[in-house]
């Protein structure tokens, strides 16, 4: 009987691709978004309102990652954006081999922001590095305001949380404070914005928070 | 759910560590999980079965050490359990907090018969 020393993370091959992929991000010089969230908590109308907004200022790219069907894509496509459709099959998250294998078709040049969509889902995602700059959890008051402490993970590898369908409040009892408390005990560094994508409220922050990490990434950029 | 995406890293770490070892036999794989990691031992353990059934791997074990999240308040330097945090830190109540452990997905090594 003997010991191996192995000493490895078990993500360890999805973490050399993404490097791979952060590598061609960098070298493009676009910002990229890894936004996760539950199904249903408006990750594509949020995308869609975006388009709209940062049309003839910002270039997006979009990729849609989806079990089934290009629905989320055909969106994008009519509110004029570009990108590519990545169907798992039944996959539960999207993982840095995925995002590998369409860079080739990703028209990245001329581009400044990649929007990453991943599939709907608070759990699986959070650990798969994709290549991203940031990861962004989004958040819906419809979906109970005990949400953090039950999906810490996500919260904890986040870099940006937006609380949307804020514009619900009033019908809703659900504790704003509450979230945003929970969100900085599990990490203090997670910046916090409060929109609604279907209504407009605090999209000139959102927009203003992306603008900011565009600039940055150009100005970092060879 | 995405325990057999993790079986199939942990398979391929496995594997290329077992080349080292030319007629070596696995035993037990010793494995790091945090709980913070969104991974479940028992589904894991179950996705490992299925995986593995009927090839060389079948009926290794997977001898995994369950870690706790535990935190650290950087204010008044307090260690604590996460299920201690939700309202911050227990002793001062500072939200200034950094998780220190329990976010673990590691290999850590391999028990095998030469």
């Amino acid at each position: 009987m003997a010991k191996v020393d192995v000493r490895k993370k078990v993500l360890s091959a999805n973490d050399r691709v993404a490097a791979e992929n952060r590598r061609v991000f960098d070298d493009a010089g676009v910002f990229v978004l890894n936004i996760i969230s539950s199904p249903g908590s408006g990750k594509t109308t949020l995308l869609e309102t975006t388009l709209d907004r940062i049309a003839g200022k910002l270039v997006p790219v979009v990729i849609e990652g989806d079990v089934s069907t290009q629905r989320d894509l055909d969106r994008i496509v009519a509110r004029g954006g570009r990108g590519v459709q990545i169907n798992t099959g039944g996959g539960c998250h999207l993982s840095a081999k995925m995002v590998a294998g369409e860079l080739r078709d990703l028209p990245l040049e001329g581009a400044d922001v990649v929007f990453i969509e991943n599939v709907g889902n608070l759990i699986c995602p959070s650990t798969y590095d994709l290549g991203e700059d940031v990861r962004m959890v989004l958040l819906s008051t419809t979906e109970g305001d005990d949400k953090p402490m039950k999906y810490p993970t996500i919260f904890h590898e986040s870099s940006l949380a937006v609380l949307n369908k804020i514009d619900l409040l009033q019908h809703l009892t659900y504790d704003v404070e509450k979230v945003e408390k929970e969100i900085r005990v599990l990490n203090p560094e997670c910046a916090i914005l409060r929109v609604s994508a279907l209504r407009g409220d605090g999209m000139d922050d959102w927009i203003d928070w992306l603008a900011e990490r565009v600039r940055e990434k150009k100005g970092g950029s060879r | 759910m995405h325990e057999l995406s993790i079986c199939q890293s942990m398979i391929s770490i496995v594997e290329s560590t077992m080349k080292e070892h030319p007629g070596a036999t696995l035993r037990r794989i010793f494995l790091d999980v945090g709980q913070g990691s969104t991974i479940e031992p028992t589904l894991l353990r179950e996705a490992f079965a299925i995986i593995t059934a009927g090839g060389p791997l079948e009926g290794v074990e997977l001898a995994i050490r369950d870690i706790p999240i535990t935190g650290r308040c950087r204010a008044c330097g307090e260690t604590f359990e996460y299920h201690e945090v939700a309202l911050g830190c227990p002793a001062c109540g500072s939200l200034d907090i950094v998780i220190d452990t329990g976010m673990e997905l590691d290999i850590r090594e391999l028990e095998i018969d030469d």
